[in-house]
């Protein structure tokens, strides 16, 4: 404003001179005379105004720490790598709002190696060494085992994006990923309703397909399915050809898949070879998201289903600008998906307790915690307060020849978890029964 | 900027604004504890609400879950379906109801916990309610009330089989709003039905309307997404009758905290509401429910002090304002009123009203002011008045001097326009550029466009331009005029030579102030001057020029006639053309020459003359009559190329076709002219003749060894020595390669005669090519094979001549080289025999008559263990063809690769078909392999790819290598062995004994066999020596730890003798001939 004036000040005084034909040195001295003057007053209004902002700015900040556990090597790190990108993300998006109280939040990205042991020990190394608030880690259960008791023995937290199956609980772990009734439940219900009651279950000879399959198999008891085969592959089997000739010859109506890794790839390839088609016999899987579909080959995999809470998909705009945000982030080719999302949101949830909190320790967070609901890309998350899992949405997907999912079912409103299914009964945990009001 | 709003600001910068700054801060920071804490009650009051709900369905929840289990629901559901399929009259149904009724009393009319209470088959069928209302005996997914929340939760259960509160609204059967909780039931681990409960709006009602601790304005609103809109759940206090009925779309209300927290989001702010108030808010989302909640109070309660101080301050800011700026004004219109006076006078003296003045009646500097001025104007007045007179006087003088000057420009005009010479001159600091009538006319330009020198520049030929710019250059270096001549280049491509000249004045500091230039067209001079230019140099071309009167004397010669002839222009010039006479045309021809002259004024041809040297050389000559205005000849022009280089190029070129260029000896084409005129008069003069046909034993090797360019030499020494042999009448020509070919004539009457000469003359030919050779710093041996064939008449074409030639040189190479062979007709039939046969094995292959036959190997107690598989040829006409015969041919035809790789193809077909046959199941099925086939690079790839492609068994397989083909590479072969071994196959060494047998390299070789020969075998029982090779080699093949299999077994008495020596397995006529596959399964089975 100051510098605008003075110009107009200047032309104007040019003008009067020729039209006066006054003795123009006179003039330029006066004029100089009182510019001086307002910007003697001016610089000292900036001076007050800088001392007024010195003394309100003037805390003192100091970051705040978090410790990011994935496998950036080995070979889980194909699916954990972006996750750690989302986790940035979200702490960057965090930063650039305020942190914590002005406090910056800072990540100690720790690497894994695909080995869980080894994860436990880096988990135990933040918590007491580097004196991380919160841990941002493992994407499948055989990690989470691992780590859970070193972050219940420090009483710490741990945000853990995975599915999980329900059958191992802690109160030191936030789960932002799927709980049975958001996943497989609504999947194999949805596969028996749409295409028919005989399953042929096949997965990973690991601690997650084989817990999942006890819950489908009283599931399918439940509902008068028929359960044709129950497959296991060694971790990491290349060789499906049998558990494929017997799909052939046996003709379920669908497949469950809970095979991990690249068996899936082979998987596909097996069933392709052999001219099973999507629509004759549908694959349900439940480890393949996004990023597994690019690799196997979305040509290969096109017309079979993954159930998830969050796809790339999915149209709406609170999606739309997070995938903006990562592409402009870490590339336009990126890819996002549901382990990625379910990160971001941790993080999120994560930030906005520890700005609500008055103290930061662990269990006034998580009393904060417990009450917190978002606006994900997913859709409306909410901390269900007893189990700390989220209240999420649940969408089928079908896979495109894009690489992308297409949306084709969801539960319109978010489910309540269930980490405990109901229709199983639990022994020990079997309300009595009768009880009067 | 006027004196008066100046004072005005600066009232406002030094008295106004740090007054409102500091009410401003301060107002602010009040604010900020104020909302603070306002928007913490609201936070807190929010989340007890919350909390308070959540408790509420939480618990409702946890009933209807331990009501779902309870054996009176579970007995209930499977129970009463039964009866309800009778009919809801049927007393079975009557029974049951009541029964239910019972149980569910004190859950709903005594506790008033639920409303209503459902159990739904898993069908939809609503099989029992305790109300009895319209919606008993309904189907949830067919009938009236599915769209209804309750139809809603009972799918979602089913598909989810987790219990879960449903969405509120307007529920029918019961006539009122209404909330669902169902459950699964289970029986035995199957689902059977669900169980829901109803529950009514009194607690959100409850919750509501407690507006304790908000003030006076307080208020909680509970709502709902609508589609895109906000229905609010529950009574409002601003708006009558809203609950389930007001509604709000989103995009007219942005900021209505109720929308944030249905979008999921809980905070506190100020906001606006539904009735677009500011107020203190903090809003929740309801998982459970799906519903949004609001807690707020209006801003102009929770702020109100704040409010008031804000008006107050806001009040004695503005009236210090008013109060400052009336001051500023008056004190500034004081000084501005005459100052405006003042300055209207002197705007009019400038205008040129010079008479008027000021006013001087002010007070103070203002007023001394007016009358300096007036006096100042005063005297202007005088200055002006004389001023005038003056000009009037000076503009009558200038009109008759210009009258004068015009006169001059006109006569300067004219004599430019004469000369085509233009001037023009330009002034370097003012830009300004004159330039002459003519000037236009030049450059091509119109009169009245506005030319500049930059125009001028512009009309330079773009090829003429640097030079122009150097000149101008070294003008104004040397401050000399320039005189340059260069071509414009004007409009429509139009080119004009034109001479410049220019010079410039400097200023002292020698920078050109002024140009003064002088063009002028010279174009008709310059075309007259380059058209003579071109014709001198045209005159001095390549080809030699000569130019005589009409009497035929020389005038003039160009230098090419110089070069050509050798004649220097004085010493021909005054001469005629005879002097070039080579006395090789007689009279006649340079008569003819004239005629044509005479004629059509020109002749034209190949002539030969003389050089000044006496050398006598071709050329090809024009000669053309050049005729005056009149007609008659005035001079003759000579113009011709030399052609001697042309004549001996075309020689050359005829020499290359019959000629070999290596060693200048006739090639095929010459020989085989030559050998034709031979036989033809061989017919004339009843004489022999002889082709002798040689090449080199070794020469691929000293090819291959030293390199081309010594093969080279060696080929033209041989060349050399092959003609210091022969007569002059006889030929030598090489055919290509190392490929020579001798023909004599005229040996004699008699063919003995003729044959004793051809072979003496070949004994010289092989003396004297095994000489040795010196070839650049190498010596070396080589030589020769040669067949000869005499010839007699042409009953036999020339072609076959030299191919009999050609198979008896072959003879004489089978016969050991370095001799000579005469044709003989019995070879030539064998030859042609096996081509043949050679085709016809080709065929074979395609069409199928190549089998394989199975040979039976069995153990010491005859169980069959093997089969070697034999390759048969069945011949359609002439019947079975041995390996013997056939194997060679197709080595040399290249036919082994293909016919290997169907062996093993088939056999490996055979092994897979066998996999199903109890009997042939476990035989090891042994191939035979050759030389060329094993050592190919891809081998093992190659029996990988075949026994995959069967999907046999790598171990059923066994190879049968010979010797002889493991030694020609032994690195190589147990490389290739070793690859094969590693996926299991076998390997047996075939005719053992009968080659070098080293233990070195058997140690080696990972092989699993040994197979005896059957020559040892055949006299096993009377050969002593035989009995021990066979004992010796069982021996070593024990130590070795390899098996060993004897092959052509014949009778009981050899097999008994090759057990006792310890042999393990047999093959061979007693146990079963080599059978085609369909015997040979017979024979298993009889066996």
């Amino acid at each position: 404003l100051g510098r605008s004036s003075r110009d107009t000040r200047g032309r104007r005084a040019q003008v009067r001179f020729t039209v006066l034909r006054v003795q123009p040195k006179e003039s330029m001295k006066n004029l100089r005379h009182g510019r001086n003057k307002v910007l003697f007053l001016l610089a000292a209004a900036l001076l007050v105004a800088l001392l007024v902002a010195l003394a309100l700015g003037n805390r003192t900040t100091h970051g705040i720490k978090i410790g990011v556990l994935y496998s950036l090597s080995g070979t889980m790190a194909v699916s954990e790598k972006p996750i750690v990108d989302a986790v940035m993300l979200a702490v960057e998006e965090a930063n650039q709002t305020g942190g914590v109280d002005g406090a910056r939040i800072e990540t100690i990205v720790t690497d894994c190696r695909s080995d869980d042991v080894y994860c436990a020990q880096q988990a135990e190394r933040l918590i007491t060494h580097d004196g991380v608030q919160a841990l941002f880690g493992c994407s499948r259960s055989g990690c989470l085992k691992a780590v859970k008791p070193v972050v219940e023995k420090h009483h710490s937290l741990l945000f853990y994006p995975g599915q999980d199956e329900g059958l191992d609980q802690s109160a030191n772990i936030v789960y932002t990923g799927a709980a049975p009734n958001q996943q497989i439940i609504p999947m194999v219900n949805w596969a028996m309703q749409q295409r028919g009651k005989r399953a042929y279950l096949i997965g990973s000879d690991d601690a997650f397909p084989r817990a999942v399959n006890q819950i489908i198999k009283k599931l399918l008891l439940a509902q008068d399915g028929q359960l044709v085969a129950e497959r296991y592959a060694p971790l990491g089997e290349r060789n499906l050809d049998a558990s494929v000739r017997e799909i052939v010859a046996q003709h379920p109506d669908f497949v469950v898949n809970t095979l991990s890794g690249d068996s899936n790839l082979y998987l596909f390839r097996a069933l392709q070879k052999r001219g099973v088609r999507a629509q004759d016999i549908p694959v349900f899987s439940t480890n393949i998201a996004e990023a597994e579909l690019a690799v196997i080959g979305p040509e290969v995999m096109a017309g079979h289903y993954a159930v998830w809470n969050y796809f790339q998909s999915i149209k709406n705009a609170e999606n739309r600008s997070f995938v903006d945000r990562f592409r402009r982030r870490f590339g336009k080719e990126r890819v996002l998906d549901d382990p990625m999302e379910a990160s971001y949101i941790g993080v999120r949830l994560w930030v906005n307790a520890m700005r609500a909190a008055k103290n930061p320790d662990v269990s006034s967070v998580k009393t904060i915690l417990a009450r917190q609901t978002l606006s994900a890309p997913e859709g409306i998350v909410a901390v269900d307060a007893s189990s700390f899992h989220l209240w999420k949405q649940v969408r089928i997907g079908i896979a495109r020849a894009d690489a992308q999912f297409e949306i084709i079912g969801q539960s319109g409103r978010s489910i309540a978890p269930a980490p405990l299914p109901f229709f199983i009964p639990h022994t020990g945990s079997a309300p009595m029964v009768g009880v009067t009001p | 900027v006027r004196i008066s709003t100046r004072l005005w600001l600066l009232f406002l910068l030094v008295a106004v604004l740090p007054l409102g700054l500091f009410s401003y801060f301060n107002l602010q920071e009040d604010e900020g504890t104020l909302r603070a804490g306002t928007l913490e009650t609201m936070s807190v009051q929010a989340d007890k609400k919350v909390i308070q709900v959540k408790d509420y369905l939480a618990e409702r929840e946890r009933e209807v879950r331990m009501l779902a289990r309870t054996p009176q629901v579970i007995d209930g559901i499977s129970g009463i379906q039964d009866a309800y399929i009778a009919g809801l009259q049927n007393a079975g149904y009557i029974r049951a109801d009541a029964k239910l009724h019972q149980f569910f009393e004190r859950y709903i009319e005594e506790s008033g916990l639920f409303l209503d209470v459902y159990l739904i088959s898993k069908n939809g069928e609503v099989v029992y309610t305790q109300k009895h209302a319209a919606d008993l005996a309904t189907n949830l997914l067919e009938g009236p009330w599915s769209g209804s929340q309750l139809a809603q939760a009972f799918l979602n259960v089913r598909m989810t089989l987790e219990p879960l509160i449903s969405g509120y609204d307007y529920y029918e059967p019961s006539k009122s709003p209404a909330l669902f909780i169902a459950a699964p039931v289970m029986d035995n681990g199957k689902f059977v039905g669900v169980f829901a409960a109803q529950l009514g709006n009194e607690l959100f009602y409850r919750v509501a309307t407690d507006a304790t601790g908000l003030g006076q304005s307080g208020e909680v609103e509970l709502a709902r997404l609508d589609g895109d809109s906000v229905l609010y759940t529950t009574p409002l206090k601003y708006h009558a009758d809203s609950a389930m009925k007001f509604r709000q779309s989103r995009q007219q209300n942005k900021t209505v905290p109720m929308f944030d927290a249905l979008s999921g989001e809980s905070g506190e702010g100020v906001r606006t509401d539904y009735r677009d108030k500011a107020v203190v808010a903090a809003w929740r989302y309801l998982p459970e429910l799906d519903w949004g909640m609001v807690v707020k109070i209006d801003a102009e309660e929770a702020l109100a002090s704040l409010i008031k101080k804000r008006n107050l301050l806001l009040e004695t800011f503005f009236g210090l304002l008013l109060f400052a700026g009336l001051i500023a004004y008056s004190f500034g219109r004081q000084i501005s009123v005459p100052l405006n006076g003042l300055v209207q006078t002197a705007n009019e003296v400038a205008d040129g009203h010079l008479s008027k003045r000021a006013n001087e009646s002010v007070p103070g500097e203002l007023g001394q002011f007016a009358r300096a001025f007036n006096n100042m104007t005063a005297k202007l007045e005088g200055f002006h008045k004389t001023l005038e007179e003056r000009i009037t006087e000076r503009t009558r003088e200038l009109s008759s001097a210009n009258e004068e000057l015009r006169r001059h420009q006109h006569l300067l005009n004219e004599a430019q326009r004469l000369g085509q010479l233009g001037i023009w001159e330009l002034n370097l600091n003012s830009g300004e550029f004159k330039l002459s009538d003519e000037m236009f006319q030049i450059f091509g330009l119109d009169r009245k466009s506005c030319i500049t020198y930059q125009n001028l520049v512009d009309a330079i030929h773009p090829d003429d331009h640097d030079m122009v710019n150097l000149a101008q250059t070294k003008s104004l270096e040397s401050k000399q005029p320039y005189d340059i001549q260069y071509r414009l280049l004007l409009a429509g491509a139009h080119v004009k030579w034109v001479r410049a000249l220019c010079g410039s004045d400097l200023d002292v500091y020698g920078k050109p102030v002024r140009s003064v230039g002088m063009v002028q067209d010279i174009t008709a001079q310059k075309l007259a001057e380059e058209t003579l230019r071109i014709a001198s140099i045209a005159f001095e071309s390549q080809e030699s020029l000569v130019i005589t009167d009409a009497d035929g004397v020389i005038l003039r010669v160009n230098q090419a006639f110089t070069k050509s002839t050798g004649y220097a222009a004085d010493e021909v010039v005054g001469q005629t053309p005879r002097l070039l006479k080579s006395g090789r045309h007689d009279e006649g021809f340079y008569r003819r020459m004239w005629k044509s002259i005479m004629q059509t004024g020109s002749w034209h041809g190949e002539i030969w003359d003389r050089r000044k040297d006496g050398v006598v050389y071709p050329k090809l000559l024009t000669i053309t009559a050049v005729k005056g205005n009149d007609g008659a000849v005035t001079h003759y022009v000579g113009s011709h190329i030399d052609i001697t280089e042309r004549k001996v190029a075309e020689e050359k070129i005829q020499n290359l076709a019959f000629y070999d260029y290596l060693t200048n000896l006739p090639n095929r084409r010459l020989l085989m002219d030559r050998l034709q005129h031979a036989l033809v008069s061989s017919v004339r003069s009843g004489r022999h003749g002889a082709l002798l046909f040689m090449d080199l034993d070794n020469f691929k090797a000293i090819n291959d060894t030293l390199g081309h360019a010594i093969g080279d030499l060696l080929l033209q020494q041989v060349a050399q020595r092959l003609i210091s042999c022969v007569r002059e009448s006889d030929t030598v020509a090489r055919l290509g390669g190392d490929e020579f070919v001798v023909m004599l004539e005229g040996l004699g009457e008699d063919p003995l005669e003729a044959a004793a000469g051809t072979e003496a003359f070949g004994e010289k030919i092989l003396a004297i090519l095994n000489q040795p050779y010196v070839l650049a710093t190498h010596e070396l041996h080589s030589t020769p094979s040669v067949g000869a064939t005499l010839f007699h008449g042409h009953a036999r074409g020339a072609e076959e001549l030299l191919k009999q030639a050609d198979i008896a040189m072959y003879q004489a190479k089978r016969a050991g080289r370095n001799s000579l062979r005469f044709f003989d007709p019995k070879m030539q039939d064998a030859i042609n025999a096996n081509a043949i046969l050679e085709e016809e094995l080709r065929k074979a292959l395609e069409s199928g008559q190549l089998q394989l036959h199975y040979q039976i190997q069995v153990d010491g107690s005859c169980h069959a263990v093997g089969v070697e598989a034999l390759i048969r040829w069945m011949h359609p006409e002439r019947g079975p063809v041995s390996p013997v015969q056939f194997i060679p041919l197709a080595e040399k035809a290249g036919l082994i690769m293909p016919i290997g790789d169907w062996v093993l193809e088939t056999a490996c077909a055979q092994l897979n078909a066998w996999q199903h046959d109890v009997l042939a199941r476990d035989l090891i099925l042994a191939v035979n392999v050759s030389a060329r086939q094993f050592h190919q690079s891809n081998f093992a790839a190659k029996v990988r790819a075949v026994l995959q492609r069967h999907a046999v068994r790598p171990a059923r397989l066994k190879l049968e290598l010979t010797e002889s083909l493991l030694l020609e590479d032994v690195d190589d072969a147990i490389a290739t062995m070793n690859a094969l071994k590693e996926i299991g196959v076998q390997f047996s060494l075939d005719d053992f004994g009968t080659g070098y047998s080293s233990l070195q390299y058997l140690k080696r070789l990972p092989l699993d066999q040994l197979k005896i020969d059957q020559s040892f075998v055949r006299d096993i029982a009377t050969d002593s020596s035989d009995k021990s090779i066979v004992s010796t080699i069982i021996a070593m093949a024990r130590s070795l730890n390899l098996g060993v299999i004897a092959e052509g077994v014949e009778t009981e008495e050899q097999r008994q003798f090759l057990l006792d020596s310890g042999c393990t397995h047999y093959q061979g006529y007693l146990f079963g001939r080599p059978l085609p596959i369909e015997q040979f399964e017979a024979l298993l089975k009889r066996s």
